[in-house]
């Protein structure tokens, strides 16, 4: 493909001998990896759209990315000059804060409040947007702006729940009833991808119900060595369902597409896992009525802002970006987000006729209302998702004592904690 | 045979021409990367920015490392399956399909066998991992059809138990390599000449025996080629592990080249990535070099 | 000049008149065997073709294996469009198909100084030729990826043809030397004798003989190229540019997979290579060596 881009840069240099970098002005490339069928994929492509019709002028290229190579080559792309003007990008220190600390990002700090986003975000949504020359999240310039929320719950099948003549829980004791009263009658209550996210996400959810402030800002900030109390919780707590036959044996090697079916064929009524399953579970669950509920806790769920919009620093239309951004946080595609099973911050519950995001964004709002935004277990270390994945799957096999476990994610902690 | 050149003194100089394209790719991609790769792991580096100076560190964390040391006891566990297990059957399902199926049916349905058990090395190995995924997963295939045939008591965890993840990633790749050996040994095969078998089996000889005597001896260098390959391989076995088991569960199936993966894009830890796989490649070229040598004597022992 | 005849491929058919072994009744269970075996290999791609035309709907209530109640094209029309795969086919036929024709070319080249012209040192120079094929992907993947910046090549397909085909031509010049050594003197004499050049050699008289050979050669680094992944991935930015191995990660979102979309994007990434391998299976028949002169 030499010739193509032998052309573009005789067309570019002519351009710049012109005088004028007009030739570049003239479009505007934008990527993205949601799916194309999930709320976010619809909501932003009708977005784009009217961002195409208020400038005619401007050749709009969008291309679908997959999350593995942004999070694989991410830093790399940014690094060079085939990034676009702007594109989607996982939060975190390892990934966001990693591009925002070399530089390679421009400063939304002035956009904040010259495009009035200030009007629409709270500082609770700006928590994963900022990040400081070390690349820790939370304090520092504003680098990305996320448009939607995203967090974990349990999914239960409601039919099931009535039949059982159980409850929705509001505490634990009454979930751990609620599981007992499934068992007895002969029902695995919980499905568990034990290899997987679900696995890790319902250890923390479990630990979050023991965390309070200091904890989590530690935690997340890897501000100490780890606390493992709230973890010891979780793993005993787990074991302890293993042991009284809530989750199967077979967890350990069973992955989230595995779990999320044991659930949607009826087999187990409860699924923890988080919000972007809804696009799959709207669209294929018919066999019965499905909800979510919170895992009962004082305080911190697991959940977060969505995904950030970056604009990196060699964008050549970063106006255009932030205007594409102001369009999202408009209360337009906020309901259009929330109508299309979205978890919208600022939608207008009026105009939102679709109950999976009408629930959905209520609950958000909900947790968000109480700073309850516990964060992901695996964001503190680089690598700590794998490292959570093969610890867990070793409690739940027994090779490891809650213990031992607790010992085992702590040393990698600390490491990791001590070299910053 | 003359061992001489067929050209004398000058002449033969030339020949050293024919060489250079292959040297320039070789400096520009192998040598010059490898050395970069060297030079960096001596450096704390985050893949942006500029690399620190950490003199031997890594390399001192390695030596401590669990990880590492695990993943090099796996690589031997590996080597069989992708060496000496492929290549055993692929002499047997070669010798099977090109003496017997032939003769006792036809030559059709022995290329249809070679072309269905050569169909695995076709597959993206990142959708062979989703497949076999689905079979080796607790509530896989697998296990239903043990349960089907009344073999309920085997089921096991497949994948995420420690003690089978390392056979099963094997069973996997087994089932990816063997085409390989079979397709290059059968074309071996169709160079031996028949009048050998022939012989062997006016004189009695049956099926195996003809194997043993005539077929493993002749196709020495097929069986040299396929075996270096497939050892140097297992030395860098990456994909299976990762579409299947991640390393896990419990690092259990952790190669090396898993290990540098995880440190280069997923820790960002890439000078110590750069060490890690700079002893893997020390490593290789080791086993290399004496599997070489060993060619080379068997070759002067006269082929 | 000598012809080729000699060196027929399939020796054997001409003899097959003979001693055909007594059809003895032991072969239906080793054709018995062979069909387990059989079912055993092809099982994953049954699985496959189940799932890829299977709605949603079935696949959640009754998991992969479970009968389809109707089926359906839409996993696979979508992940075409999607992907926009008639490009990603386009591109991974042009880069296979380079990378095959450039490598085989490199291995010829090595070979031919290191089997037939037998340069000095040539088992030193064998060995360093094969460190390519001992290099870990991972480990060069940073420092090429810094010189294809810098010389305006990333995000380009050359970038891919020419690191790919470097890589895979080590095990071409260990593969082609081994066979070329083997070659037969008497005719590279006589054509010396006749006068001819070097260039004239390789071209009037190596290659045609080793033409079965090059043909499985190239065929293996087309297959093998088709399913490179990680050297395409961090190289190829644009959608425009990339390949079906690439494309099969859109299959796998950041949290979660949709598995019968994952079926129809195996069952299209096989496709063809396996239109390709039953075309060029022939090639695989002929011998990989030059022969044994009778």
């Amino acid at each position: 493909m030499r010739l193509p881009r032998l052309a573009l840069a005789a067309v570019s240099a002519f351009a710049l001998l012109g005088g004028t970098a007009l030739a570049q002005d003239k479009t505007f490339n934008i990527w993205w990896f949601e799916g194309a069928d999930s709320a976010q994929g619809i909501t932003w492509t009708k977005a784009l759209e009217e961002l195409k019709a208020a400038h005619p002028d401007v050749t709009v290229n969008f291309e679908q990315k997959t999350f593995d190579q942004l999070q694989q080559s991410g830093s790399m792309i940014l690094n060079s000059a085939e990034a676009p003007d702007i594109l989607e990008y996982n939060k975190g220190n390892a990934t966001a804060g990693l591009v925002a600390s070399q530089g390679l990002l421009t400063n939304l700090d002035d956009a904040y409040t010259a495009m009035g986003w200030d009007k629409i975000l709270n500082e609770g949504q700006l928590v994963l947007s900022r990040y400081n020359e070390l690349g820790v999240y939370g304090s520092g310039p504003i680098w990305g702006i996320s448009t939607y929320g995203e967090y974990v719950s349990a999914f239960y099948n409601i039919d099931a729940f009535e039949k059982a003549g159980v409850k929705v829980p509001t505490t634990l004791e009454e979930l751990t009833a609620a599981f007992d009263t499934f068992k007895a009658q002969g029902v695995t209550p919980l499905a568990l991808g034990g290899a997987s996210t679900s696995g890790q996400h319902l250890l923390a959810s479990l630990a979050y119900t023991k965390a309070d402030d200091t904890w989590v800002q530690n935690y997340q900030g890897l501000k100490a060595p780890l606390d493992g109390a709230p973890y010891l919780y979780a793993a005993q707590t787990l074991t302890d369902w293993l042991a009284k036959g809530y989750i199967t044996k077979d967890s350990t090697g069973m992955n989230d597409d595995d779990a999320s079916l044991q659930f949607t064929s009826g087999k187990s009524p409860v699924y923890v896992s988080g919000t972007w399953n809804l696009g799959n579970f709207s669209a294929n669950i018919k066999d019965f009525k499905w909800g979510q509920f919170v895992i009962p806790t004082p305080k911190y769920s697991v959940g977060s802002t969505g995904n950030l919009w970056i604009i990196p620093k060699g964008s050549k239309n970063p106006e255009l970006a932030k205007e594409f951004i102001s369009l999202l946080l408009s209360e337009k595609y906020q309901t259009e987000q929330a109508n299309n099973g979205g978890v919208s911050f600022a939608a207008d519950a009026a105009k939102v006729t679709n109950p999976v995001g009408a629930n959905a964004s209520a609950v958000f709002a909900e947790i968000a209302a109480k700073q309850g935004l516990g964060f992901y277990p695996d964001w503190p270390v680089p690598g700590y998702y794998d490292v959570l994945n093969q610890k867990d799957t070793g409690l739940l096999q027994g090779t490891l004592t809650p213990e031992q476990f607790v010992d085992e994610i702590k040393k990698v902690y600390d490491d990791a904690q001590a070299s910053q | 045979m003359a061992t001489e050149s067929i050209s004398v003194g000058r002449h033969r100089r030339g020949y050293y021409l024919y060489l250079i394209p292959g040297f320039v790719g070789l400096f520009l991609i192998v040598i010059g990367p490898q050395i970069a790769n060297f030079v960096l792991s001596f450096t704390a580096w985050k893949g942006v920015g500029t690399p620190r100076w950490v003199g031997m560190q890594n390399y001192q964390r390695l030596l401590t490392d669990d990880q590492f040391w695990g993943s090099m006891h796996n690589t031997l566990l590996y080597m069989i399956s992708m060496t000496a297990v492929p290549v055993l059957i692929g002499l047997v399902l070669a010798s099977l399909l090109f003496d017997y199926v032939r003769d006792q049916f036809s030559e059709r349905l022995s290329s249809f066998f070679r072309a269905a058990f050569y169909l695995p090395q076709i597959l993206p190995l990142t959708v062979a991992g989703v497949l076999w995924g689905w079979i080796l997963s607790p509530v896989g295939v697998a296990n239903a059809l043990l349960g089907m045939v009344g073999l309920g008591a085997y089921t096991q965890n497949w994948i995420g138990d420690a003690t089978y993840a390392l056979p099963a990633v094997s069973l996997v790749i087994v089932w990816v390599q063997v085409g390989y050996c079979l397709v290059v040994f059968m074309a071996g095969l169709s160079r031996i000449d028949p009048a050998l078998y022939e012989a062997a089996q006016l004189d009695g000889a049956g099926w195996w025996q003809r194997l043993v005597s005539i077929t493993v001896p002749m196709l020495a260098p097929e069986i040299f080629v396929v075996c270096l390959t497939t050892l140097i391989a297992a030395l860098k076995v990456f994909a299976p592990i990762f579409v299947l088991t991640q390393g896990g569960p419990d690092d259990a199936t952790l190669a090396p080249s898993y290990l540098t993966y995880f440190h280069f894009f997923t820790t960002q830890r890439v000078g110590y990535a750069a060490a890690v796989s700079t002893v893997q490649m020390i490593l290789t070229l080791g086993l290399a070099v004496i599997f070489l040598l060993f060619q080379q004597r068997q070759a002067e022992r006269g082929v | 000049m000598a012809e080729a005849t000699v060196f027929a491929s399939s020796p054997a058919k001409s003899v097959t008149v003979h001693a055909h072994q007594t059809r003895s009744p032991m072969r239906w269970v080793v054709l018995a065997l062979l069909l387990a075996l059989l079912v055993f290999t092809l099982f994953p791609f049954f699985l496959a073709l189940l799932n890829a035309f299977k709605p949603g709907p079935d696949y959640v209530r009754g998991g992969p294996l479970s009968i389809p109640s109707y089926l359906q094209f839409d996993s696979i029309a979508k992940f075409w469009r999607d992907a926009d795969y008639s490009r990603k086919l386009f591109n991974s036929t042009l880069i296979s198909v380079c990378v095959s024709v450039l490598a085989v070319g490199i291995s010829l080249f090595n070979a031919y100084a290191l089997g037939i012209g037998r340069v000095r040192g040539s088992t030193v120079i064998l060995a360093i030729l094969l460190l390519g094929t001992m290099v870990p992907q991972e480990s060069i993947i940073y420092p090429i990826y810094w010189m294809a910046k810098t010389l305006g090549l990333y995000d380009t397909q050359l970038s891919v043809i020419i690191v790919t085909a470097v890589l895979h031509s080590a095990f071409g010049t260990y593969l082609l030397s081994s066979v070329m050594s083997t070659f037969p003197r008497e005719i590279l004499e006589a054509a010396e004798i006749d006068g001819a050049t070097r260039w004239q050699i390789l071209t009037k008289v190596v290659i045609p003989i080793m033409t079965p050979t090059l043909m499985v050669l190239g065929t293996f680094f087309f297959i093998w190229t088709w399913n490179e992944f990680l050297i395409p991935v961090v190289m190829l930015v644009s959608n425009n540019n990339q390949t079906v191995a690439v494309a099969m990660g859109l299959t796998r979102g950041q949290n979660m997979s949709d598995p019968t979309l994952q079926a129809a994007a195996g069952l299209l990434g096989i496709l063809p290579t396996v239109i390709f391998f039953l075309i060029f299976q022939r090639t695989l028949t002929r011998g990989v060596v030059a022969g044994a002169v009778k």
